[in-house]
């Protein structure tokens, strides 16, 4: 057996029952285990894994562990978490009462997606790639309007380019503004009904365990 | 957004976060050609797109 895991947390009750728990260090990871042959690109999976993140995150904030990473033994866990742990910890402890919200805006300048075909190589295609998501811009009124009634409502907030078709305002808020947030993402969309935008949470800490933006 | 059936969207958004977001563990091995990080090594992020390799592929600013 595999265990996927699916989040850090501060505390085994964090995590049991809904998933089980594997401790690293002072922490815990949720995980699930899997034979050894299945396969982690299997949808029914997938999606039992995203319902876990769900059922974990009703109970506590969370660290989100990017989908893919398996365990085949607790040492393994702590060797490879190791670097990770006291970090963890202290985004844990100061965001044990906040929660991300994504804000998906369409772009209103984009660069077409690069064509393989026009490159001779990989390298090349590749900078392309990330030329044409850096390139993708939101409308500036509506960022304005965004930021103007979803930035106020969050401890932390940060526009980031999620393809070449869209960029994304990602926003750390506290568990009792949810309502708050979601009502003002109806404001935004009677004020802006021309620009598509998808406002979607509570996710775990994604975004906001990054080092760069504690 | 591309046109899919509105009932779709939740799971959607929410694989997208489930594959495209989080801290990476493993993965560590970066493969890069000139100045740009470009590839991960390991499996633990086949399952990722291009760009979301490319992009934890960024040298930190």
């Amino acid at each position: 057996m595999k265990a996927i895991v699916i989040g850090a947390h501060l505390l085994r009750d964090d995590i049991e029952p809904v998933a089980a728990a594997v401790g690293v260090g002072d922490l815990y990871l949720s995980t699930l285990e899997v034979p050894d042959d299945q396969p982690l690109g299997d949808r029914e999976l997938l999606v039992k894994v995203a319902g876990l993140r769900g059922r974990l995150l009703d109970v506590a904030t969370f660290v989100a562990i990017r989908y893919g990473f398996a365990l085949s033994t607790p040492d393994d866990a702590l060797a490879k978490c190791a670097p990770h742990l006291a970090r963890w910890k202290r985004i844990l402890t100061a965001h044990r009462e906040h929660v991300e919200m994504t804000l998906k805006v369409v772009a209103s300048s984009t660069l077409s997606r690069p064509d393989r075909h026009d490159f001779t190589s990989g390298a090349g295609y590749l900078r392309a790639l990330h030329a044409a998501r850096q390139a993708a811009d939101v409308d500036p009124q509506f960022r304005e309007a965004a930021e103007r009634v979803l930035v106020p409502l969050a401890v932390r907030n940060h526009w980031q380019h999620r393809d070449e078709k869209s960029v994304e305002l990602a926003l750390l808020v506290p568990r009792d503004r949810l309502d708050d947030v979601k009502a003002a993402g109806e404001e935004l969309r009677r004020t802006n009904p021309e620009i598509p935008f998808l406002l979607s949470g509570p996710w775990p800490l994604e975004v906001f365990a990054d080092a760069d933006r504690e | 957004m591309t046109d899919v059936d509105l009932e779709e969207l939740p799971l959607l958004e929410t694989l997208d976060h489930l594959l495209d977001r989080g801290v990476i563990i493993a993965g560590e091995a970066v493969i890069s050609i000139g100045d740009v990080d470009l590839l991960y090594l390991g499996l633990n992020v086949v399952l990722a797109n291009v760009d979301a390799i490319i992009r934890t592929s960024q040298p930190k600013k």
